[in-house]
C-alpha cells in the first residue's frame, strides 16, 4: 500500500510519465481572494468617482461595470493563463484534474458557480466541500473538474553549509530522500529531544542512535541537496 | 547511470527547452519534440530515484511545458460564440425534460396568477403593497409621466445597466442557488412568476393593456426563455445532487455542471440581446401595430429555436 507521506497528487499524462500537483489549501486560496478583492474595490471606487458626475447614463455605465466586476473579473483572467492577479501574486493556479490549463467551459462553470459557494454566508459550503476532500476543491471545481494547484513545488532549502555529506550505502528512493531533507531544514525548529526521537525511528538503517542520528540524517540531506 | 553524469549530459536540453517557455511558441522548432524529451527525462529521473532537487526541476518543467503546449489561444468571445451556436442547442435536447419542467413552473404559475388577480383582485392587494402597485400603474399610464415622450438617450443608458446587472445576476443566481436541491432556482421561478403574472393582470385591469404589452412583448421572449433556461440549468445541478442514479453525488454533479453549462452560457448571451432591446428598442415611439409585428417575429424566431434545440439538438 501507498503510504500519503505529503499532500501530492500525481497525475498520469499522455506523454507516459506522471507529474505532481500541489493543491492549494484554504488559507493561501483565502489570501488570492482577499487580493481579488481588494483590485475589484478600488476598480469601482476609481469608476465611480469617475462616472457619478455623468448623471443617469454614468450610473448605467457603471451598474455594466459592477456586473463586469462582480461576475466576469474571475473568468476573463482565469482564462488567460489560470490566473487572477490575486492568484499569481501567491504563485497558484487552476487547472483542470489532469493538469492541463483548464478550458473555455470549466473556467466559466467553477466561476459562476461561487454563487453557490458563497451560500448561507462567507463560502461557508464552498469550505465544507473544500474540508471533504484531499485536494481542497470547492463546489465549482468539483462541477467543473478543476483544482487549485501551486506553480511549482517546495523544495526544501538548506541553509546549512557546514555539514559534511554522507552517502548512505543503502538507496533510498526519490520520496524518502526528500523526507530527510525535509526533516534536516524543520530540525533547526524542533526541540532536542524531538530531533532525536524523530531520528530513532531510523537507528536500524542508520546503525547510530540519538545526537549522532540525527547528525548523520543532517549529512545525508546535505548529500541529497547536491 | 550516475545523477550527475545524467545532469551533464542532459542540461543543455533542460536549458534550450526553458527558453522556448520563455517564447512561449509550442509550434515554433523543436518545442514538440523537446518537451518529449523532458517527459521521458522525468520518467528516467523518478524511476532511477534520483535526487528530489533534480525531480522537482523536471518536473516544474513538465508542467510548464505542458501549459504552453495545450493552451488554447482562441479569444474568449470566439469560443463563446462557438459554444452558444453548437452546444446550447445540444444541452437543449439534453436537458429538455428540465427545460419543460422550468417551463411549467414559470409559465404555468404566471397564469394561474393571472388568472387568479383577475378574478379575485383582493388577492392583488394582499401581494403587493399599495405604493409599488401606484408605480407600476404609473410606469405604462398613457396620461403619466413615464409615457410622455421625454425620456432620452441617457435614461436608455442607465436601464440598460440596470437590466444587465439585475436580470443576469438573476440568472446567474438561479444557476447557483439549484445547488441547494434546486431550491434557488425554483424560488426565481415561482416569485417571478407571481409576479409578472399579477402585474399584468393588474395593468389590464386599469386598461393600460396597449403601452404594457407594445412595451415588453420585444423584450419578453429572450428575457422570459433565458429565465426559464437559466432556471433548468440550476434544477439540472439540484436534480442531481438529490438523485445520483449509480454514481457518487458528487461525480453526478460533475456530469450535471458539463451538461448545464451551455444553458447558462446560451441565457447569458440571450440577457444581453433583451437587456439591449429592452433599453433602445422597447420604449421608442413606434406605432404599437409595429412593435407588435416586430415582438411577434422575435417570439416565433426565439420559440422556434427552442423547440429545434430541445427536439432535435440543432
Amino acid at each position: 500500500m501507498e503510504t500519503v507521506l505529503d499532500n501530492v497528487v500525481s497525475v498520469q499524462l499522455p506523454e507516459g510519465v506522471s507529474v505532481d500537483l500541489v493543491p492549494a489549501g484554504i488559507a493561501v486560496r483565502a489570501a488570492a481572494y482577499l487580493i481579488d478583492y481588494l483590485i475589484r474595490f478600488v476598480v469601482m471606487a476609481i469608476s465611480f468617482t469617475g462616472l457619478v458626475a455623468l448623471g443617469s447614463s454614468g450610473t448605467g455605465l457603471l451598474l455594466v461595470i459592477y456586473f463586469f466586476v462582480s461576475w466576469l473579473y474571475y473568468i476573463v483572467f482565469e482564462l488567460r493563463d489560470g490566473q487572477t492577479p490575486g492568484k499569481k501574486r501567491l504563485g497558484i493556479r487552476v487547472v483542470q484534474d489532469s493538469g492541463l490549463p483548464a478550458g473555455f467551459s470549466a473556467i466559466i462553470l467553477r466561476n459562476l458557480l461561487r454563487g453557490a459557494d458563497v451560500l448561507p454566508f462567507g463560502y461557508f459550503l464552498g469550505l465544507c466541500s473544500m474540508v471533504l476532500g484531499r485536494d481542497f476543491k470547492r463546489l465549482g471545481d468539483r462541477a467543473a473538474g478543476t483544482r487549485v494547484v501551486y506553480q511549482s513545488q517546495h523544495v526544501p532549502f538548506l541553509t546549512d553549509n557546514t555539514e559534511k555529506p554522507y552517502q548512505l550505502r543503502l538507496p533510498l528512493t526519490t520520496d524518502e530522500q526528500s523526507q530527510v531533507m525535509r526533516f534536516a531544514e524543520r530540525s533547526p525548529r524542533l526541540s532536542d529531544s524531538r530531533r532525536q526521537e524523530l531520528s530513532n525511528h531510523l537507528a536500524d538503517v542508520l546503525q547510530v542512535r540519538d545526537q549522532e542520528a540525527v547528525e548523520r540524517l543532517r549529512q545525508m540531506a546535505r548529500y541529497y541537496a547536491g | 547511470m550516475k545523477q550527475d553524469t545524467f545532469i551533464n549530459h542532459r542540461e543543455p536540453v533542460w536549458r534550450e527547452f526553458e527558453q522556448q517557455l520563455h517564447a512561449g511558441d509550442a509550434f515554433k522548432g523543436s518545442f514538440g519534440a523537446l518537451f518529449r524529451e523532458i517527459c521521458a527525462d522525468l520518467g528516467k529521473a523518478r524511476a532511477r530515484n534520483y535526487s528530489p532537487m533534480l525531480v522537482n526541476r523536471l518536473n516544474d518543467l513538465v508542467t510548464r511545458g505542458q501549459a504552453v503546449f495545450y493552451r488554447d489561444k482562441r479569444a474568449a468571445l470566439v469560443r463563446l460564440a462557438g459554444l452558444v451556436r453548437r452546444e446550447f442547442p445540444l444541452a437543449l435536447h439534453d436537458n429538455r425534460y428540465f427545460i419543460g419542467f422550468a417551463i411549467a413552473a414559470f409559465f404555468g404559475i404566471g397564469l394561474l396568477s393571472y388568472l387568479l388577480a383577475y378574478y379575485v383582485p383582493a388577492t392583488v392587494d394582499v401581494v403587493f403593497d399599495p405604493s409599488t402597485l401606484e408605480d407600476i400603474g404609473d410606469m405604462y399610464n398613457p396620461a403619466g409621466p413615464v409615457q410622455d415622450g421625454m425620456r432620452d438617450r441617457s435614461d436608455d443608458i442607465l436601464m440598460f445597466g440596470i437590466y444587465i446587472y439585475n436580470n443576469i445576476s438573476i440568472a446567474f443566481q438561479m444557476f447557483a442557488g439549484g445547488v441547494l436541491f434546486c431550491a434557488g432556482a425554483l424560488f426565481y421561478l415561482i416569485f417571478n412568476g407571481v409576479y409578472f403574472g399579477m402585474i399584468s393582470a393588474y395593468i389590464v385591469m386599469q386598461g393600460y393593456s396597449e403601452p404594457f404589452f407594445s412595451f415588453v412583448i420585444g423584450h419578453g421572449s429572450f428575457e422570459l426563455t433565458a429565465l426559464v433556461i437559466a432556471g433548468a440549468a440550476g434544477c439540472r445541478l439540484g436534480y442531481a445532487l438529490l438523485r445520483p442514479g449509480h454514481l457518487t453525488r458528487f461525480s453526478a454533479f460533475q456530469r450535471a455542471g458539463k451538461s448545464a453549462m451551455p444553458l447558462i452560457a446560451g441565457a447569458f448571451v440571450m440577457l444581453v440581446v433583451a437587456a439591449g432591446i429592452e433599453a433602445f428598442w422597447s420604449p421608442r415611439e413606434i406605432d404599437a401595430t409595429i412593435k407588435y409585428i416586430v415582438g411577434s417575429a422575435l417570439w416565433g424566431f426565439v420559440l422556434y429555436r427552442l423547440v429545434r434545440g430541445c427536439v432535435y439538438g440543432t
